[in-house]
Protein backbone atom coordinates (compact mmCIF):
# COMPACT_ATOMS: atom_id res chain seq x y z
CA UNK A 1 0.00 0.00 0.00
CA UNK A 2 2.69 2.53 1.09
CA UNK A 3 5.01 1.23 -1.88
CA UNK A 4 2.18 1.90 -3.89
CA UNK A 5 1.70 5.03 -2.70
CA UNK A 6 5.16 6.32 -3.22
CA UNK A 7 5.19 4.43 -6.40
CA UNK A 8 2.30 7.03 -7.77
CA UNK A 9 4.46 10.11 -6.12
CA UNK A 10 7.78 9.12 -8.12
CA UNK A 11 5.37 8.59 -11.43
CA UNK A 12 4.16 12.09 -11.07
CA UNK A 13 7.18 14.07 -10.34
CA UNK A 14 8.92 11.84 -13.03
CA UNK A 15 5.80 12.90 -15.62
CA UNK A 16 6.27 16.52 -14.45
CA UNK A 17 9.72 17.01 -15.80
CA UNK A 18 9.30 14.96 -18.74
CA UNK A 19 6.40 17.27 -19.79
CA UNK A 20 8.64 20.34 -18.60
CA UNK A 21 11.71 18.85 -20.76
CA UNK A 22 9.43 18.38 -23.86
CA UNK A 23 7.81 21.74 -23.72
CA UNK A 24 11.67 23.62 -23.22
CA UNK A 25 12.20 21.58 -26.33
CA UNK A 26 9.48 23.29 -28.14
CA UNK A 27 11.39 26.19 -28.05
CA UNK A 28 8.01 28.26 -27.35
CA UNK A 29 10.01 31.01 -25.27
CA UNK A 30 13.50 32.05 -24.56
CA UNK A 31 15.84 30.41 -22.42
CA UNK A 32 15.71 33.11 -20.13
CA UNK A 33 12.05 32.76 -19.06
CA UNK A 34 12.04 29.60 -19.58
CA UNK A 35 15.00 26.73 -18.61
CA UNK A 36 15.41 23.20 -19.02
CA UNK A 37 15.18 20.91 -16.28
CA UNK A 38 18.77 20.05 -16.74
CA UNK A 39 19.92 23.65 -16.21
CA UNK A 40 17.62 23.70 -12.99
CA UNK A 41 19.74 20.69 -11.78
CA UNK A 42 22.88 21.88 -12.63
CA UNK A 43 22.36 25.37 -10.58
CA UNK A 44 21.80 23.29 -7.72
CA UNK A 45 24.98 21.33 -8.08
CA UNK A 46 26.85 24.30 -8.46
CA UNK A 47 25.41 26.09 -5.46
CA UNK A 48 25.77 22.72 -3.24
CA UNK A 49 29.47 22.72 -4.94
CA UNK A 50 30.58 26.00 -3.87
CA UNK A 51 28.59 26.63 -0.70
CA UNK A 52 26.36 29.38 -1.54
CA UNK A 53 22.67 27.16 -1.53
CA UNK A 54 24.40 25.41 1.66
CA UNK A 55 25.09 28.73 3.37
CA UNK A 56 21.63 30.74 2.35
CA UNK A 57 19.71 27.26 3.60
CA UNK A 58 21.81 27.43 7.02
CA UNK A 59 21.07 31.48 7.71
CA UNK A 60 17.33 30.84 6.42
CA UNK A 61 17.09 27.95 8.68
CA UNK A 62 18.91 29.61 11.36
CA UNK A 63 16.41 33.01 11.31
CA UNK A 64 13.39 30.29 11.21
CA UNK A 65 14.21 28.41 14.35
CA UNK A 66 14.94 31.16 16.44
CA UNK A 67 11.89 33.22 15.15
CA UNK A 68 9.95 29.95 15.73
CA UNK A 69 11.49 29.22 19.24
CA UNK A 70 10.75 32.88 20.44
CA UNK A 71 7.37 32.30 18.75
CA UNK A 72 6.42 28.91 20.98
CA UNK A 73 7.41 30.62 23.94
CA UNK A 74 5.73 33.26 23.83
CA UNK A 75 2.62 32.47 22.02
CA UNK A 76 2.20 29.66 24.82
CA UNK A 77 2.85 32.29 27.64
CA UNK A 78 -0.07 34.84 25.98
CA UNK A 79 -1.80 31.86 25.25
CA UNK A 80 -2.00 30.94 28.58
CA UNK A 81 -2.51 34.54 29.91
CA UNK A 82 -5.47 34.90 27.79
CA UNK A 83 -7.01 30.98 28.52
CA UNK A 84 -6.91 32.07 32.60
CA UNK A 85 -7.27 35.67 32.62
CA UNK A 86 -10.52 36.95 31.14
CA UNK A 87 -9.90 41.07 30.64
CA UNK A 88 -6.56 39.68 29.53
CA UNK A 89 -8.60 37.93 26.81
CA UNK A 90 -10.65 40.76 26.30
CA UNK A 91 -8.12 42.80 25.81
CA UNK A 92 -4.96 41.74 24.71
CA UNK A 93 -7.11 38.67 22.94
CA UNK A 94 -8.92 40.68 20.50
CA UNK A 95 -5.61 42.50 19.52
CA UNK A 96 -4.05 38.92 18.54
CA UNK A 97 -6.88 38.18 16.52
CA UNK A 98 -6.35 41.66 14.65
CA UNK A 99 -2.63 40.97 14.69
CA UNK A 100 -3.10 37.73 13.17
CA UNK A 101 -4.84 39.10 10.51
CA UNK A 102 -2.01 41.29 9.38
CA UNK A 103 0.22 39.59 6.21
CA UNK A 104 3.57 38.62 7.08
CA UNK A 105 5.61 41.10 4.46
CA UNK A 106 3.20 44.15 5.72
CA UNK A 107 5.72 43.83 9.21
CA UNK A 108 8.56 44.42 6.67
CA UNK A 109 8.17 47.97 6.09
CA UNK A 110 8.16 48.29 10.07
CA UNK A 111 11.39 46.21 11.14
CA UNK A 112 13.84 48.05 8.82
CA UNK A 113 12.56 50.95 10.07
CA UNK A 114 13.21 49.68 13.27
CA UNK A 115 16.13 46.92 12.73
CA UNK A 116 17.62 48.28 9.44
CA UNK A 117 19.41 45.52 7.60
CA UNK A 118 19.85 42.73 10.48
CA UNK A 119 19.20 39.47 11.26
CA UNK A 120 17.39 40.95 14.30
CA UNK A 121 14.93 42.65 11.55
CA UNK A 122 14.02 39.88 9.70
CA UNK A 123 14.14 37.44 13.23
CA UNK A 124 11.40 40.24 14.02
CA UNK A 125 8.89 39.44 10.81
CA UNK A 126 9.21 36.00 11.21
CA UNK A 127 7.93 36.04 14.87
CA UNK A 128 5.11 38.52 14.25
CA UNK A 129 4.46 35.87 11.34
CA UNK A 130 3.98 33.13 13.09
CA UNK A 131 3.63 34.13 17.42
CA UNK A 132 -0.16 34.79 17.07
CA UNK A 133 -0.99 31.58 15.85
CA UNK A 134 0.76 29.81 18.20
CA UNK A 135 -0.95 32.13 20.56
CA UNK A 136 -4.83 31.18 19.64
CA UNK A 137 -4.40 27.59 19.23
CA UNK A 138 -2.71 27.73 22.67
CA UNK A 139 -5.46 29.49 23.87
CA UNK A 140 -7.97 27.38 22.47
CA UNK A 141 -6.47 24.29 23.57
CA UNK A 142 -6.20 25.53 27.18
CA UNK A 143 -10.35 26.47 26.97
CA UNK A 144 -11.26 22.91 25.70
CA UNK A 145 -9.42 20.48 28.58
CA UNK A 146 -12.18 18.59 29.37
CA UNK A 147 -13.74 19.78 33.02
CA UNK A 148 -13.16 15.95 34.25
CA UNK A 149 -9.40 16.25 34.19
CA UNK A 150 -9.45 19.63 35.66
CA UNK A 151 -11.89 17.88 38.49
CA UNK A 152 -9.68 14.86 38.77
CA UNK A 153 -6.48 16.57 39.31
CA UNK A 154 -8.09 19.18 41.42
CA UNK A 155 -9.50 15.70 43.49
CA UNK A 156 -5.95 14.82 43.98
CA UNK A 157 -4.41 17.54 45.06
CA UNK A 158 -3.60 19.80 42.44
CA UNK A 159 -4.21 23.50 42.34
CA UNK A 160 -2.97 26.77 40.90
CA UNK A 161 0.21 26.27 38.58
CA UNK A 162 0.52 22.70 39.01
CA UNK A 163 -2.66 22.34 37.67
CA UNK A 164 -1.42 24.91 34.72
CA UNK A 165 1.55 22.42 34.12
CA UNK A 166 1.22 19.25 34.95
CA UNK A 167 -2.72 18.66 33.43
CA UNK A 168 -3.90 22.23 31.33
CA UNK A 169 -1.10 21.70 29.33
CA UNK A 170 -0.71 18.04 28.68
CA UNK A 171 -4.10 17.91 27.88
CA UNK A 172 -3.88 21.14 25.57
CA UNK A 173 -1.01 19.31 23.65
CA UNK A 174 -2.68 18.59 20.26
CA UNK A 175 -3.98 21.96 20.17
CA UNK A 176 -0.64 23.37 20.68
CA UNK A 177 1.18 20.55 17.75
CA UNK A 178 -1.19 22.50 15.54
CA UNK A 179 -0.22 25.46 16.86
CA UNK A 180 3.14 24.99 16.02
CA UNK A 181 2.78 23.93 13.04
CA UNK A 182 0.57 26.37 11.66
CA UNK A 183 3.32 28.55 13.24
CA UNK A 184 5.88 27.18 11.51
CA UNK A 185 4.68 27.65 8.08
CA UNK A 186 3.83 30.97 8.36
CA UNK A 187 7.52 31.76 9.73
CA UNK A 188 8.89 29.98 6.75
CA UNK A 189 6.69 32.63 4.57
CA UNK A 190 7.56 34.97 6.95
CA UNK A 191 11.07 34.39 6.49
CA UNK A 192 11.89 33.98 2.86
CA UNK A 193 9.36 36.96 2.28
CA UNK A 194 11.46 38.97 4.91
CA UNK A 195 14.49 37.95 2.85
CA UNK A 196 13.29 39.05 -0.21
CA UNK A 197 12.65 42.64 0.59
CA UNK A 198 15.58 42.84 3.17
CA UNK A 199 17.88 41.34 0.28
CA UNK A 200 20.03 40.39 2.89
CA UNK A 201 21.29 36.40 2.54
CA UNK A 202 19.61 33.67 2.87
CA UNK A 203 17.15 31.67 0.21
CA UNK A 204 15.40 34.89 -0.09
CA UNK A 205 18.33 36.73 -1.33
CA UNK A 206 19.17 34.15 -3.45
CA UNK A 207 15.60 34.48 -5.09
CA UNK A 208 16.00 37.92 -5.48
CA UNK A 209 19.79 37.78 -6.71
CA UNK A 210 18.68 35.68 -9.33
CA UNK A 211 15.60 38.20 -10.74
CA UNK A 212 18.62 40.81 -10.63
CA UNK A 213 20.53 39.01 -12.55
CA UNK A 214 17.93 37.63 -15.19
CA UNK A 215 18.94 33.91 -14.47
CA UNK A 216 15.86 32.02 -14.00
CA UNK A 217 17.59 29.00 -13.31
CA UNK A 218 18.83 30.24 -10.19
CA UNK A 219 15.19 31.37 -9.43
CA UNK A 220 13.29 28.18 -9.89
CA UNK A 221 16.08 26.15 -8.40
CA UNK A 222 15.83 28.49 -4.83
CA UNK A 223 11.87 27.93 -5.28
CA UNK A 224 12.47 23.87 -5.47
CA UNK A 225 14.41 24.03 -2.55
CA UNK A 226 11.81 26.35 -0.48
CA UNK A 227 9.09 23.72 -0.83
CA UNK A 228 11.79 20.64 -0.58
CA UNK A 229 12.49 21.81 2.88
CA UNK A 230 8.49 22.70 3.38
CA UNK A 231 7.49 18.98 2.64
CA UNK A 232 10.74 17.61 4.66
CA UNK A 233 9.90 19.51 8.08
CA UNK A 234 6.03 18.87 7.48
CA UNK A 235 6.32 15.31 6.85
CA UNK A 236 9.20 14.48 9.06
CA UNK A 237 8.74 16.76 12.28
CA UNK A 238 5.10 17.51 12.33
CA UNK A 239 2.91 14.92 10.75
CA UNK A 240 5.31 12.15 13.20
CA UNK A 241 4.46 14.35 16.28
CA UNK A 242 1.10 14.55 15.25
CA UNK A 243 0.22 10.92 14.20
CA UNK A 244 1.64 9.81 17.65
CA UNK A 245 -0.22 12.27 19.94
CA UNK A 246 -3.35 11.61 17.93
CA UNK A 247 -3.60 8.03 18.77
CA UNK A 248 -2.44 8.58 22.65
CA UNK A 249 -4.72 10.96 23.23
CA UNK A 250 -7.37 9.19 21.66
CA UNK A 251 -8.66 11.34 18.73
CA UNK A 252 -7.38 9.01 15.80
CA UNK B 1 -16.86 7.20 64.96
CA UNK B 2 -18.06 8.92 62.40
CA UNK B 3 -15.71 9.59 59.52
CA UNK B 4 -18.13 11.99 57.36
CA UNK B 5 -21.16 13.72 58.24
CA UNK B 6 -23.26 15.92 55.78
CA UNK B 7 -25.14 18.96 57.36
CA UNK B 8 -28.43 20.01 55.90
CA UNK B 9 -26.73 20.39 52.22
CA UNK B 10 -29.31 22.94 50.05
CA UNK B 11 -27.93 23.75 46.52
CA UNK B 12 -29.43 25.29 43.83
CA UNK B 13 -29.12 24.94 39.77
CA UNK B 14 -29.66 27.58 37.04
CA UNK B 15 -31.71 26.19 34.84
CA UNK B 16 -32.58 28.06 32.10
CA UNK B 17 -32.24 31.21 34.00
CA UNK B 18 -34.62 29.81 36.33
CA UNK B 19 -33.04 28.65 40.10
CA UNK B 20 -33.93 24.83 40.76
CA UNK B 21 -33.43 22.81 43.85
CA UNK B 22 -31.32 20.02 43.31
CA UNK B 23 -30.47 19.36 46.82
CA UNK B 24 -32.87 19.79 49.33
CA UNK B 25 -31.41 19.54 52.80
CA UNK B 26 -29.30 16.22 53.23
CA UNK B 27 -28.04 14.90 56.07
CA UNK B 28 -25.83 12.11 55.98
CA UNK B 29 -23.34 10.69 58.19
CA UNK B 30 -20.79 7.88 57.54
CA UNK B 31 -18.78 6.05 59.69
CA UNK B 32 -15.70 4.89 59.93
CA UNK B 33 -14.86 1.91 57.97
CA UNK B 34 -18.89 1.35 56.46
CA UNK B 35 -19.32 1.23 52.65
CA UNK B 36 -22.64 3.08 51.96
CA UNK B 37 -24.28 3.49 48.70
CA UNK B 38 -26.58 6.16 47.49
CA UNK B 39 -28.74 4.93 45.01
CA UNK B 40 -31.63 6.97 43.26
CA UNK B 41 -32.53 7.99 39.78
CA UNK B 42 -30.59 9.56 37.45
CA UNK B 43 -30.31 13.07 37.42
CA UNK B 44 -31.86 13.18 41.03
CA UNK B 45 -28.45 14.78 42.12
CA UNK B 46 -26.38 11.82 44.07
CA UNK B 47 -23.61 13.06 41.84
CA UNK B 48 -23.87 16.27 43.08
CA UNK B 49 -24.25 15.68 45.98
CA UNK B 50 -20.82 13.49 45.68
CA UNK B 51 -18.73 16.34 43.89
CA UNK B 52 -19.75 18.58 47.16
CA UNK B 53 -18.52 16.09 49.74
CA UNK B 54 -15.55 16.08 47.04
CA UNK B 55 -15.17 19.40 47.74
CA UNK B 56 -15.65 19.91 44.02
CA UNK B 57 -18.54 22.04 43.87
CA UNK B 58 -19.68 24.48 47.30
CA UNK B 59 -23.38 23.91 48.47
CA UNK B 60 -25.59 26.97 48.79
CA UNK B 61 -26.49 26.25 52.25
CA UNK B 62 -24.80 23.18 54.82
CA UNK B 63 -21.61 22.11 55.72
CA UNK B 64 -19.19 18.88 55.00
CA UNK B 65 -17.14 17.67 58.46
CA UNK B 66 -14.73 15.24 57.86
CA UNK B 67 -13.31 13.68 61.25
CA UNK B 68 -15.16 16.24 62.58
CA UNK B 69 -13.54 18.90 61.04
CA UNK B 70 -15.44 21.26 58.56
CA UNK B 71 -14.21 21.37 54.85
CA UNK B 72 -14.64 23.66 51.68
CA UNK B 73 -11.52 22.62 49.34
CA UNK B 74 -11.56 19.96 47.09
CA UNK B 75 -8.18 17.22 48.63
CA UNK B 76 -6.36 13.82 48.26
CA UNK B 77 -8.47 12.96 51.45
CA UNK B 78 -11.39 12.54 49.87
CA UNK B 79 -9.94 10.69 46.24
CA UNK B 80 -13.14 9.92 43.82
CA UNK B 81 -13.27 7.48 40.90
CA UNK B 82 -15.35 9.37 38.59
CA UNK B 83 -17.83 7.64 36.21
CA UNK B 84 -15.96 8.22 32.84
CA UNK B 85 -12.37 7.48 34.42
CA UNK B 86 -10.87 10.80 33.98
CA UNK B 87 -7.76 9.22 33.49
CA UNK B 88 -4.61 11.48 31.34
CA UNK B 89 -4.05 10.15 28.69
CA UNK B 90 -0.49 11.68 28.13
CA UNK B 91 0.69 9.66 30.84
CA UNK B 92 1.69 5.31 31.24
CA UNK B 93 -0.69 4.04 33.82
CA UNK B 94 2.29 3.78 36.16
CA UNK B 95 2.13 7.68 35.91
CA UNK B 96 -1.80 7.99 36.23
CA UNK B 97 -1.56 6.24 39.33
CA UNK B 98 1.29 8.20 41.16
CA UNK B 99 -0.24 11.71 39.64
CA UNK B 100 -1.26 13.07 43.29
CA UNK B 101 1.35 11.48 44.87
CA UNK B 102 3.90 13.71 42.34
CA UNK B 103 1.66 16.53 43.32
CA UNK B 104 2.37 15.97 46.86
CA UNK B 105 6.25 16.51 46.37
CA UNK B 106 6.93 12.81 47.00
CA UNK B 107 9.92 11.29 46.26
CA UNK B 108 10.21 8.80 42.97
CA UNK B 109 11.49 5.97 45.35
CA UNK B 110 8.64 6.24 47.55
CA UNK B 111 6.16 7.22 44.56
CA UNK B 112 7.13 3.87 42.99
CA UNK B 113 6.82 1.59 46.16
CA UNK B 114 3.67 2.69 47.18
CA UNK B 115 2.21 2.61 43.35
CA UNK B 116 3.48 -0.87 42.85
CA UNK B 117 1.18 -1.97 45.75
CA UNK B 118 -1.90 -0.58 44.50
CA UNK B 119 -0.73 -1.77 40.73
CA UNK B 120 -0.85 -5.30 41.89
CA UNK B 121 -3.64 -5.15 44.24
CA UNK B 122 -5.60 -4.31 40.56
CA UNK B 123 -3.68 -6.23 38.68
CA UNK B 124 -2.39 -3.97 36.56
CA UNK B 125 1.44 -4.48 36.97
CA UNK B 126 1.63 -5.92 33.30
CA UNK B 127 0.16 -2.38 32.18
CA UNK B 128 2.23 -0.35 33.92
CA UNK B 129 3.91 1.10 30.90
CA UNK B 130 0.67 1.29 28.54
CA UNK B 131 -1.13 3.95 27.69
CA UNK B 132 -4.63 4.39 28.40
CA UNK B 133 -6.23 4.61 25.03
CA UNK B 134 -4.57 0.87 25.06
CA UNK B 135 -6.54 -0.42 27.63
CA UNK B 136 -10.53 -1.46 27.89
CA UNK B 137 -13.00 0.34 29.52
CA UNK B 138 -12.79 -1.78 32.56
CA UNK B 139 -9.29 -1.98 32.70
CA UNK B 140 -9.02 1.95 32.77
CA UNK B 141 -11.34 1.82 35.71
CA UNK B 142 -9.17 -0.28 37.60
CA UNK B 143 -6.65 2.41 37.47
CA UNK B 144 -8.82 5.02 38.22
CA UNK B 145 -9.47 3.03 41.66
CA UNK B 146 -5.44 2.16 41.85
CA UNK B 147 -5.01 6.33 41.61
CA UNK B 148 -7.68 6.92 44.24
CA UNK B 149 -6.18 4.39 46.61
CA UNK B 150 -2.99 5.82 46.21
CA UNK B 151 -3.42 8.62 48.38
CA UNK B 152 -5.12 7.04 51.25
CA UNK B 153 -7.85 8.55 51.55
CA UNK B 154 -10.25 9.05 54.67
CA UNK B 155 -12.50 8.39 52.67
CA UNK B 156 -13.35 6.95 49.01
CA UNK B 157 -15.78 8.40 46.65
CA UNK B 158 -17.24 6.82 43.94
CA UNK B 159 -19.49 8.34 41.15
CA UNK B 160 -21.17 5.46 38.82
CA UNK B 161 -17.32 3.80 38.20
CA UNK B 162 -19.13 0.50 36.72
CA UNK B 163 -21.88 2.24 34.93
CA UNK B 164 -20.10 2.03 31.46
CA UNK B 165 -18.92 -1.53 31.78
CA UNK B 166 -19.91 -4.70 30.14
CA UNK B 167 -22.18 -6.90 32.86
CA UNK B 168 -19.24 -9.15 32.71
CA UNK B 169 -16.63 -7.05 33.67
CA UNK B 170 -18.81 -5.17 36.07
CA UNK B 171 -19.28 -8.28 37.68
CA UNK B 172 -15.55 -9.05 38.37
CA UNK B 173 -15.46 -5.81 39.36
CA UNK B 174 -18.32 -6.03 41.86
CA UNK B 175 -16.51 -8.93 43.30
CA UNK B 176 -12.87 -7.67 43.56
CA UNK B 177 -14.42 -3.83 45.33
CA UNK B 178 -15.62 -5.59 48.06
CA UNK B 179 -12.36 -7.39 48.58
CA UNK B 180 -10.26 -4.64 48.38
CA UNK B 181 -12.92 -2.68 51.04
CA UNK B 182 -11.95 -5.74 53.32
CA UNK B 183 -8.48 -5.85 52.81
CA UNK B 184 -7.62 -1.96 53.01
CA UNK B 185 -10.62 -0.95 55.75
CA UNK B 186 -11.52 2.06 53.39
CA UNK B 187 -14.25 4.09 54.22
CA UNK B 188 -16.56 4.34 50.67
CA UNK B 189 -19.32 6.09 49.47
CA UNK B 190 -20.64 4.84 46.07
CA UNK B 191 -23.70 6.86 44.22
CA UNK B 192 -25.18 4.40 41.61
CA UNK B 193 -28.57 3.98 39.89
CA UNK B 194 -28.02 0.47 39.76
CA UNK B 195 -30.17 -1.18 42.66
CA UNK B 196 -28.58 -4.43 42.31
CA UNK B 197 -25.24 -2.70 42.64
CA UNK B 198 -26.33 -0.85 45.40
CA UNK B 199 -27.44 -4.06 46.86
CA UNK B 200 -24.04 -5.92 46.36
CA UNK B 201 -21.90 -2.96 47.41
CA UNK B 202 -23.43 -1.30 50.25
CA UNK B 203 -23.96 -1.88 54.18
CA UNK B 204 -26.25 0.96 53.99
CA UNK B 205 -28.27 1.73 50.80
CA UNK B 206 -29.41 5.65 50.91
CA UNK B 207 -32.29 5.63 48.69
CA UNK B 208 -32.43 9.39 47.36
CA UNK B 209 -35.73 11.07 46.58
CA UNK B 210 -36.15 13.19 43.10
CA UNK B 211 -36.16 16.92 42.46
CA UNK B 212 -35.35 18.15 44.82
CA UNK B 213 -33.29 15.57 46.17
CA UNK B 214 -33.99 14.25 49.76
CA UNK B 215 -32.75 11.16 51.86
CA UNK B 216 -36.28 8.78 51.31
CA UNK B 217 -35.02 5.68 52.86
CA UNK B 218 -32.08 3.84 54.55
CA UNK B 219 -31.58 0.20 54.03
CA UNK B 220 -29.18 -1.58 56.51
CA UNK B 221 -28.20 -4.64 54.24
CA UNK B 222 -26.60 -7.07 56.66
CA UNK B 223 -25.35 -9.99 54.39
CA UNK B 224 -22.23 -11.83 54.15
CA UNK B 225 -19.68 -11.10 52.03
CA UNK B 226 -18.51 -10.72 48.99
CA UNK B 227 -22.04 -11.02 47.62
CA UNK B 228 -22.26 -11.86 44.20
CA UNK B 229 -24.51 -10.33 41.19
CA UNK B 230 -26.51 -13.75 41.40
CA UNK B 231 -27.39 -14.12 44.84
CA UNK B 232 -30.63 -14.60 44.84
CA UNK B 233 -30.94 -13.74 48.83
CA UNK B 234 -30.08 -10.33 47.40
CA UNK B 235 -33.67 -10.09 45.48
CA UNK B 236 -36.08 -9.11 48.60
CA UNK B 237 -33.27 -5.78 49.43
CA UNK B 238 -33.51 -4.89 45.98
CA UNK B 239 -37.35 -5.25 45.92
CA UNK B 240 -37.40 -2.87 48.76
CA UNK B 241 -35.23 -0.36 47.19
CA UNK B 242 -37.37 -0.62 43.77
CA UNK B 243 -40.44 -0.24 45.53
CA UNK B 244 -39.16 2.99 47.24
CA UNK B 245 -37.74 4.23 43.82
CA UNK B 246 -41.21 2.85 41.22
CA UNK B 247 -42.81 6.19 42.56
CA UNK B 248 -39.96 8.23 42.09
CA UNK B 249 -39.05 7.07 38.45
CA UNK B 250 -43.36 6.98 37.39
CA UNK B 251 -42.97 10.99 39.20
CA UNK B 252 -39.90 12.04 37.07
CA UNK B 253 -41.41 10.08 33.48
CA UNK B 254 -44.80 12.28 34.48
CA UNK B 255 -43.04 15.52 34.37
CA UNK B 256 -40.65 14.74 32.05
CA UNK B 257 -43.91 14.24 29.73
CA UNK B 258 -45.60 17.76 30.94
CA UNK B 259 -42.49 19.58 29.98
Amino acid sequence: MRGKIAAKKIAFYAGIIVVWQIVFSLNIWSVHIFPSPVQVAQDLAYGVADGSLIFAIATSMWRLVVGLIISIAGGITLGIFMARIESVNQTIGSLVLGLQSVPSVAWVPLALLWFGLTDAGIIFVTVASSLFAVTINTYSGMKNVPTSYIAAARNMGASGVQLITHVMLPAAFPYLISGFKQGWAFAWRGVIGAEIIFSFLGLGFLLNVGRELNDISQVIATMLVIMVIGILIDGLVFKKIERKVMSRWGLA
Amino acid sequence: MTKLEAKNIVKHFDHNGNSVLALDGIDLKVEEGDFVCIVGPSGCGKSTFLNIVAGLEKPDTGEILLNGKSITTAGPDRTMVFQEGALFPWLKVIDNVEFGLKIAGIPKDERSQISQRYLDMMQLTKFANSYTYQLSTGMKQRVAIARALVMDPEILLMDEPFAALDAQTRDLLLVELQLIWERTKKTILFVTHSISESVILGNRVVVFKNRPAKIKKEITIDYRRPRLAEDENLVKYQQMILAELKTEVRAQMKREFEE
